[in-house]
């Protein structure tokens, strides 16, 4: 196992590298000064100059991109051009927020979706499983900034039960302060799981060791949670890694709305800025977890299903 | 004592909602803090002589002082209306070279770190000019000398009769304690600067915001601040920041400056105060001499004719404002239309704007391409432009783009007509350096500066009248100067003063800042501020 994960790793190594190559020429394609955009359009020159000296922009791009390499294999990302401050460190601190908001969201989105598509799939073509069709309808359907705009407007302007801004402090407070956020994508990932969970335990329910527990006498509910629901995981499992990739992702948005520091809104920032040393950090996380959940899914598979061995 | 498990639910349910009850009569509005909603992300620095974002001034201003002020809430068009401030009184030579400010005693810097003398305003002024943000206007200054504890004489390389304006009430050239300095060191002072403002720095956090406690050891006893806490919290999205000023999460905000904003946030809350800065910003629209057909003068009258100027600005209203030439007419170079040569007026007029276009050898007009920022200010003065120019007959194919992209274009002179927001005091001087002087003509390799019209170059500009306004040695001949470059570039329109753009602020009634905001740049003071709860 040690030796699967070990090159499963090096083999991510490639793409990490294609993918910051890639956000490298992209943002230098991208219009636009670093140089303005951190010290104002009214600038002199004099100062643009010492500026792109300084964050070492007037040597070659070939220079500048050696530079980058260099500072990635040696877990030196730069500074900020905007405020000076490590990239790291930058990562360092608002990491923990997108983590926190995802964990919560996605504990939220499972902890819903499941149930409900249990219920789904238990009365099929009745009230419950219309209803659950149509919640899983409206969460494809809503973008998720403008359900938390609307959850924003309801819950924390008109009902005042939750803050407008910010992360808190403490755990409690900052339980209080993901609710609203992490309930906004939860609801999209929610109405996804649930309609996975219907579909995939339908499939199973079908199946004739289900009709062969039933014929022995087994009680429902341990035919649909110890024979189907557990049959179900697999295909569950592959939609879970996507929404879990998706609500980490999603939170770019989400952190925006909420005014929430994270990945996502640090990202955002350091492409209007240009602010490329952040973004290259930035890119970096994304590109890191998106290989770290493909990992952890093919070991949820393995862990799931015994009969997949790792060769 | 033993616990069920249902029992144990039931007891965390209960304190978790208690908690969530606690913690929303913590976050109840206090009379205590004033909280101001920032348009940006995240603060830089709160250190005044290195402040690259505007709205990290907020905190500074509220930190820091300057050897002199203007009376809160204005600007001192004229010398004599700066109020001695860290300094008592000055004198200034009669060739305007050296300025000798005397020190206020007893004036104590936050934390602890003692009495401001004169090593602290020279120290605080040479570091602004050798690496600050700032330090092309502070270049005129040849040194800055101590003249015993609490004396300092400054010396410049040429004359400057509005020094005070220039800079001395400027925000790189705020007074910062030498010993927290040397102590704490240069990285640590980017967040955690020491100054002698009605209130300190607690918190910096380059997520949330800044926030400062008063300074009860102020030197002003009679404006010592009156609200105990004051927060500068960045939010940078628009709805957010909207939705946080009407929940009461901050008593103000910056405003968008977008046509409508104002009456759409008094639909939302009739209560609502709105302080506004005239003039702003100033939005001036360069036109490229270097480009065909506006190299014509005739050309550049047809658009000063087919534009209606106050139509610009009314539609910004209430925070449009109108200029006859380029500096609003209570600044010291500005004009009032009446009081120009009736030539030189430019009142609206479509049909010699056509006529124009036609002796220009245009009768049927004419297409061209120009860029323009995406930003509300920008796209919504210059949708207003094109449409009153296709009215007769230049027809702008607009390109709406990315703000930084846009202004990366606009200094590698990639523009046609290129519209351009700054924020200026009333030294008007400041404005024809930087948008209209040879000096800082724009250069396709992106090294030059932002006069986008190549005036100067492309055809004689005004560099002679502003050499002769910088070396006045009294105030009278440096208005004159300056209003002879204001009729030269009506006569020559390289630059339109399209509109003037006010700085906004939206604040919850309960706020009372203790002053009217009528003027100054874009940040106010909180120390006379009071608040119910």
């Amino acid at each position: 196992m040690g030796r699967y994960l070990f090159l499963r790793l090096v083999d991510a190594i490639p793409t990490i590298w294609l993918v910051l190559t890639l956000v490298f020429i992209a943002m230098r394609i991208l219009p636009g000064d670093p140089a303005i955009a951190a010290l104002g359009d009214t600038a002199l020159p004099e100062q643009l100059a010492q500026f792109r000296a300084k964050m070492g922009l007037d040597v070659p791009l070939w220079h500048q991109y050696l530079n980058f390499l260099y500072g990635v294999v040696t877990f030196n990302l730069g500074t900020s051009y905007m405020n000076g401050a490590s990239v790291l460190d930058l990562i360092g601190r608002n990491l923990p927020y997108t983590i926190e908001l995802t964990a919560v969201a996605m504990i939220m989105g499972v902890g819903a979706g499941v149930p409900i598509g249990v219920m789904a799939a238990t009365n099929r073509d009745k009230l419950p499983d219309n209803g659950v069709r149509a919640f899983s309808l409206f969460g494809h359907a809503v973008p998720d900034f403008y359900l938390g705009a609307l959850l924003l407007i309801i819950f924390a302007l008109n009902l005042r039960w939750f803050p407008i801004n910010g992360a808190g402090n403490g755990f409690a407070d900052r339980m209080y302060h993901v609710f609203l956020p992490a309930l906004t994508l939860a609801m999209v990932k929610a109405a996804f799981i649930g309609r996975l969970t219907r579909a995939s335990l339908l499939e199973v329910l079908g199946k004739d060791y289900v009709r062969t527990a039933r014929a022995k006498g087994a009680r429902e509910p341990r035919v649909i949670y110890c024979h189907g629901l557990r049959n179900a995981l697999l295909p569950l499992s592959t939609g879970m890694g996507l929404s879990l990739l998706a609500t980490f992702s999603g939170s770019v948005a989400i952190e925006l709305v909420f005014n929430r520091p994270g990945i996502g809104r640090l990202l955002i920032q350091a492409i209007n800025e240009r602010d490329y040393g952040v973004i290259q950090g930035g890119v970096i996380v994304f590109a890191i977890v998106v290989v770290l959940i493909n990992l952890m899914m093919d070991l949820l598979y393995i862990v799931i299903d015994p009969r997949i061995r790792v060769k | 004592m033993s616990l069920k498990r249902r029992e144990f639910l039931e007891l965390a349910a209960a304190t978790a909602a208690m908690s969530m009850v606690g913690l929303r009569a913590a976050r109840a509005q206090s009379a205590d803090v004033i909280r101001v909603g920032i348009a940006a992300t995240g603060p830089r620095t709160s250190d005044p002589n290195q402040t690259t974002q505007g709205g990290d001034n907020w905190a500074t201003e509220q930190m820091y002082e300057q050897l002199v002020r203007p009376e809160d809430g204005t600007f001192a068009t004229t010398p004599d209306q700066y109020v001695p401030t860290l300094a008592t009184e000055w004198t200034t030579s009669p060739d305007a070279k050296t300025w000798t400010f005397k020190l206020r005693q007893g004036v104590q810097f936050h934390k602890g770190y003692g009495e401001m003398t004169s090593d602290d305003v020279v120290f605080s002024f040479k570091r602004a000019i050798k690496e600050g943000t700032n330090t092309t206007i502070l270049s005129n200054i040849a040194d800055v000398v101590a003249k015993g504890p609490y004396e300092v004489d400054i010396q410049l390389k040429t004359p400057d009769v509005n020094l005070l304006g220039t800079s001395i009430f400027c925000n790189n050239t705020s007074i910062v304690s030498k010993k927290a300095f040397d102590k704490i060191g240069a990285e640590k002072f980017a967040t955690d600067a020491v100054g002698t403002g009605p209130y300190e720095l607690t918190r910096f956090d380059n997520q949330w915001g800044v926030a400062m406690k008063r300074h009860e050891g102020y030197w002003d006893t009679k404006n010592k601040a009156k609200i105990a806490s004051a927060e500068c919290v960045y939010i940078a999205d628009t709805t957010a920041r909207t939705l946080a000023l009407l929940s009461g999460d901050v008593d103000m905000i910056e405003a968008v400056r977008a046509p409508g904003w104002v009456d759409s946030m008094l639909q939302r809350d009739s209560t609502l105060k709105f302080d506004m800065t005239a003039p702003g910003s100033f939005n001036t629209l360069h036109v490229n001499l270097n480009r065909k057909p506006f190299d014509n003068l005739k050309v550049r009258q047809a658009i000063m004719y087919a534009v209606d100027r106050h139509a610009v600005a009314d539609a910004l209203k209430p925070m449009g404002g109108f200029t006859a030439g380029l500096q609003p007419d209570f600044f010291p170079a500005g004009f009032k239309t009446e009081d120009l040569p009736p030539e030189l007026q430019y009142n609206y007029d479509p049909d010699k704007a056509k006529a124009l276009l036609a002796e220009a050898g245009f009768p049927n007009g004419f297409d061209f391409d120009s860029n323009c920022s995406q930003r509300e200010d920008y796209s919504s003065i210059m949708l207003i432009v094109q449409e009153q120019l296709r009215a007769v007959g230049m027809r702008m194919n607009l390109h709406i783009g990315d703000h930084t992209a846009y202004h990366a274009d606009n200094h590698m002179d990639k523009n046609t007509l290129a519209l351009h927001s700054s924020s200026y005091p009333p030294i008007p001087t400041q404005l024809y350096f930087q948008q209209l002087s040879t000096k800082s003509e724009v250069k396709a390799d992106g090294k030059g500066g932002i006069n986008y019209s190549h005036y100067g170059v492309a055809m004689p500009g005004i560099d002679g009248l502003l050499d002769k306004a910088l070396q006045s040695t009294d105030f009278k001949s440096y208005v004159d100067y300056c209003k002879q470059i204001e009729l030269q570039v009506l006569r020559d329109l390289p630059l339109i003063g399209m509109s003037t753009l006010s700085f906004t602020v939206a604040r919850n009634a309960r706020v009372n800042l203790g002053y009217d905001v009528k003027s100054g740049y874009a940040r106010w003071r909180f120390h006379r501020a009071t608040k119910t709860a």
